[in-house]
């Protein structure tokens, strides 16, 4: 057996032809590549042998949750959606006009956005992605239509509040038509859970459309966070992701930008802190296919005693991609001796005429700033954390929403 | 008589193996403004960083003694708290941390010490307007980080807007007029005098007389080789710019 994480469950719509056949596709990929080693170059600073050869259970009773305890008031400030254990909360979504919310069953149930599965990414090369793709069921479609702009944004509240030992699928289609804008937040706050979140966001950017994809995770000690964004970026169109990590056990965020179309455009940004025995993976992949295409990539981390943490930055440049630029940037403070940080920058350029750059620079906090904060009546506890916020506060600035930056400085 | 403040008593201290002061006696009253003059060099700053507490300044020997308590048991949080405020000759640049967060944080950890209500937000910023105002400080600045792209007077200028609020009892001014215009000195100088009070003591150190025009102290030191080689009034600043240093070094009483 490759791994106890693969079982042979009956799931919705295993009876429709065109969905079995998604979830064979995705468990065939799974089956040649298997999961990564500390072999796998990708993974190799990752070890998820803990995860692999735990048998997290998986809930199929329901496909929605519809429990009253999960209803909430309706805000001004955002389109709430709710998923609790996994499953996305029943309830209505007023939603403006041009813009549509689905549940994934349903998407899957009318095969309209058939297209949109398992497109953004290769299967093969990404095995939790594809384990993701085996119990595809669980998830939403946003989908906002051409010219379709909105000042709310979309929250998408992931609760976790019963589900221990159990491994989550959860599988989410963005799809931007020509000239759409949106503010998308993700917000994952597990109470004390030792569950097993496996995402992929599947997002797509048509001419001109501009996504500011938000996500704020913040697990239990105890959980395990592994997560896949496919991204396809057409002409004009501008993707920026903001993500902000603490305090999970494992946590992996790994993102592949394909900017397809001339003057396509990606801004990645990723604060995080990693917490006393807790390791954080970020991983990026930028693919610069095709001319004038440009991405620029700047995380900064909080490196606590005891934690350990992996950036891994590929900025590709196709051959034909003359006139682009990528460049990458990673900060760390350190706030102990016993932190570890694996950063590994990689270019891959073949064109001529193009503009790429990276830098890592890591340190520790500065002794003087600890005096001024403690002569000022401080104490020292009190000045490290203050510090410390102020090293990540740089990168909040980048958040032009007042309402989204309240939900990360929380 | 009035009150003593702060009591220095043969204090012998140092950084590494680098002994810096050697010998050192100061005795400071409530209600009064102390001058310490001296060369580059000479250990001033260090003074003012053993008296704060700061990590590396080593006490040999020698005592101080603050408001009647054992100044060197305490931490550098618990001597701000005490009362004691150091405005340090290049006031540290912390970007990340906006100014009126900062202060509100300080005033609260202070109050906090001396058993008073912490301020809410509100409150906060009324005091903080109300010193503000007093001093013609804008209170648009407060919006920024920590002395980040703040000009030399600026920098200055918000460590007397710290005092106003901060309230301390004792003051040490490590080279406030470094780096100011004759502009800014002023107004610096005259927002030290109207923080002057009879509950309150002073230690300007500075290396120029002309800072001593402006805010005119009680008692002028000279400082050489570790410890205070004479004490005068006023008129022994101007002694000192007519005379230069090096008179005084080679006339040192034993």
């Amino acid at each position: 057996m490759l791994s106890p994480l693969v079982k042979d469950i009956e799931l919705f719509l295993n009876d429709k032809p065109s969905i079995y056949a998604l979830r064979k596709k995705a468990k065939d990929a799974l089956l040649k590549s298997g999961f990564p080693s500390s072999k796998t170059e990708e993974w190799k600073y990752t070890n998820v042998q803990q995860i692999i050869q735990t048998n997290y259970q998986i809930d199929t009773t329901n496909q929605i949750c519809s429990h009253h305890c999960c209803d909430h008031l309706p805000t001004q400030d955002f389109i709430e959606i709710h998923f609790c254990n996994g499953k996305i909360h029943l309830e209505e979504i007023k939603t403006p006009p041009g813009l549509n919310i689905i549940p994934l069953p349903i998407v899957l149930y009318e095969n309209e956005y058939k297209n949109y599965i398992f497109n953004s990414f290769d299967l093969e090369k990404h095995p939790f992605a594809a384990l993701n793709g085996i119990y595809l069921e669980q998830g939403l479609c946003i989908h906002a239509e051409k010219d379709f702009h909105s000042s709310t944004p979309i929250l998408i509240k992931y609760k976790f509040d019963n589900c221990d030992n159990q491994q989550l699928n959860i599988h989410n289609l963005f799809i931007l038509e020509k000239n759409a804008q949106l503010n998308i937040i993700e917000d994952f706050s597990t109470t004390n859970t030792s569950n097993f979140t496996n995402t992929v966001n599947e997002i797509y950017l048509k001419a001109s459309a501009h996504l500011e994809h938000y996500k704020k995770l913040s697990e239990s000690p105890n959980g395990i966070h592994i997560a896949l964004n496919g991204v396809k970026v057409h002409e004009k169109a501008f993707y920026k992701q903001f993500y902000f990590s603490e305090g999970t056990q494992i946590s992996r965020q790994e993102t592949i930008v394909n900017l397809e179309q001339k003057e396509a455009q990606a801004e990645i940004y990723s604060a995080y802190k990693a917490t006393r025995q807790t390791l954080t993976d970020i991983t990026t992949n930028i693919n610069h296919i095709i001319e004038q295409t440009y991405s620029s990539q700047y995380a900064k981390a909080v490196l606590e005693d005891d934690s350990s943490a992996t950036f891994q930055g590929k900025i590709y440049i196709a051959p034909n991609a003359v006139k682009s630029s990528g460049t990458q940037l990673h900060k760390a403070l350190y706030l102990g001796k016993t932190a570890t940080l694996n950063c590994k920058p990689e270019l891959e350029i073949y064109a001529d005429d193009v503009k790429c750059s990276h830098g890592a620079s890591s340190g520790e906090l500065d002794k003087e700033q600890i005096f001024y904060l403690q002569s000022r009546g401080i104490d020292k506890k009190e000045a490290l954390k203050i510090l410390t916020t102020a090293h990540l506060e740089e990168l909040f600035s980048f958040i032009s929403n007042p309402k989204i930056k309240n939900l990360f400085s929380k | 008589m009035s009150e003593t403040l702060l009591k220095i008593e043969n204090l012998y201290a140092g950084v590494g193996n680098k002994e810096i002061l050697k010998g050192l006696n100061l005795t400071i009253n409530k209600g009064e403004v102390h001058a310490l003059m001296g060369l580059n060099g000479a250990g001033k700053s260090s003074l003012s960083f053993v008296l704060s507490g700061k990590q590396g300044y080593e006490v040999t020997s020698g005592s101080i003694t603050f408001k009647g308590k054992d100044l060197l048991s305490l931490s550098t949080e618990e001597r701000a708290q005490a009362g004691l405020f150091l405005s340090m000759q290049t006031p540290t640049e912390i970007p990340g941390v906006v100014f009126s967060n900062f202060l509100k944080q300080s005033l609260n950890s202070i109050r906090k010490a001396k058993g008073e209500n912490e301020l809410d937000t509100i409150n906060f910023i009324k005091a903080l307007r109300l010193e503000a105002n007093k001093l013609g400080i804008s209170t648009d600045m407060l919006k920024r980080f920590v002395n980040v792209g703040f000009s030399g007077g600026e920098k200055k200028r918000f460590e007397t807007l710290q005092i106003a609020l901060l309230k301390p009892d004792f003051c040490i001014l490590d080279e406030i007029d470094s780096g100011l215009d004759i502009d800014a000195l002023k107004t610096v100088a005259e927002s030290i005098n109207t923080l002057k009070n009879p509950n309150n003591a002073f230690l300007i150190i500075t290396h120029y007389q002309r800072l001593l025009s402006y805010i005119i102290p009680d008692v002028v030191h000279i400082f050489a080789d570790g410890r205070i080689i004479k004490t005068g009034d006023k008129s022994l600043a101007l002694e000192l710019e007519k005379k230069g240093y090096t008179e005084f070094l080679n006339h040192k009483e034993p």
